[in-house]
């Protein structure tokens, strides 16, 4: 956070709301990966996400994890991934030295850049990748505009 | 003699050079009575993409995820670990890195050693006359 030069002046109202939308800010992203309360809010997946003219390609890392484990859910512009990582317990009496892997639950919102089709998502996994393909609605697809010279 | 913890270390292999710039795979470490579990965790990554060699009990793991010719669209967000990468391990001489078992699947590898032999507790027979 920039430090707010003192003019030696009353400060001007304008710089105390950027403070406050500053500290807004910070705490706003404690909550934006997970709708846990602050606290038990405790990892998500890594996501790539990129657009191309008709669609909306969002993979997760999901290596661990077993599709019947995820749950993927579209509303508007507003795509939803929850899941969980299980602990994979065959062996009896494991001693751990290292512990890196993160388990549990995870819900991970996502504000995509256009409105896609619902109906229409497709997703996959592969080497413990999953790739969702989202299709943008008609009206959400780029169009180009013609630019008639007079 | 007292039971000391023998836990793999990890270090910066030697001959086996690590590539310039690198990530490293999140890697559970736990042992069981059988002997020695690594669990890696590799998205993207197929067989032809990763090498894993043992050279003196030093455990290498190397590799990158396979990825499309060229990205599709626009990047919005890139968070995955990208390139490729590399992790060491000196294997502690109570498992028998000869005998390492490798196995890729869905993006998870899993490696598992046994014991060496002379470790395993071994009951011995009191017989009497």
């Amino acid at each position: 956070m920039a430090l707010i030069p003192w003019t030696g002046r009353t400060m001007p109202a304008a710089t105390l709301t950027s403070l406050r939308e500053e500290m807004n800010n910070l705490l706003g992203r404690f909550w934006s990966t997970a709708s846990e309360p602050f606290g038990l809010a405790e990892w998500s997946p890594p996501l790539d996400v990129s657009e191309t003219d008709d669609a909306v390609l969002v993979k997760v890392e999901i290596p661990g994890i077993d599709a019947k484990d995820l749950d993927i859910s579209v509303a508007g512009d507003v795509l939803t991934i929850r899941g969980e990582r299980k602990e994979e317990v065959h062996e009896k009496g494991r001693n751990f030295h290292r512990v890196e892997r993160r388990y549990g639950a995870f819900t991970r919102t996502l504000t995509l850049p256009a409105v896609v089709d619902p109906d229409h998502v497709d997703a996959k996994a592969r080497a413990g990748v999953l790739e969702i393909r989202l299709p943008k609605k008609e009206e959400a697809k780029a169009r180009r505009v013609p630019i008639k010279a007079e | 003699m007292a039971n000391t913890i023998n836990v793999p270390v990890e270090r910066e292999s030697g001959h086996l050079e690590p590539p310039e710039s690198y990530f490293v795979p999140a890697t559970d470490i736990y042992e069981t009575d059988e002997g020695l579990t690594l669990v890696a965790e590799l998205p993207g990554v197929k067989a032809g993409g990763l090498e894993v060699t043992v050279e003196e009990n030093l455990l290498v793991m190397r590799g990158r995820p396979q990825s499309e010719a060229k990205p599709d669209g626009e990047v919005l967000l890139q968070e995955f670990a990208s390139g490729e990468f590399y992790r060491a391990f000196q294997l502690p001489a109570d498992y028998d890195a000869s005998k390492i078992q490798a196995t890729l699947k869905e993006g998870v590898l899993t490696l598992k050693l046994p014991k060496s032999e002379r470790m395993r507790p071994r009951r011995i027979e009191v017989k009497s006359d």
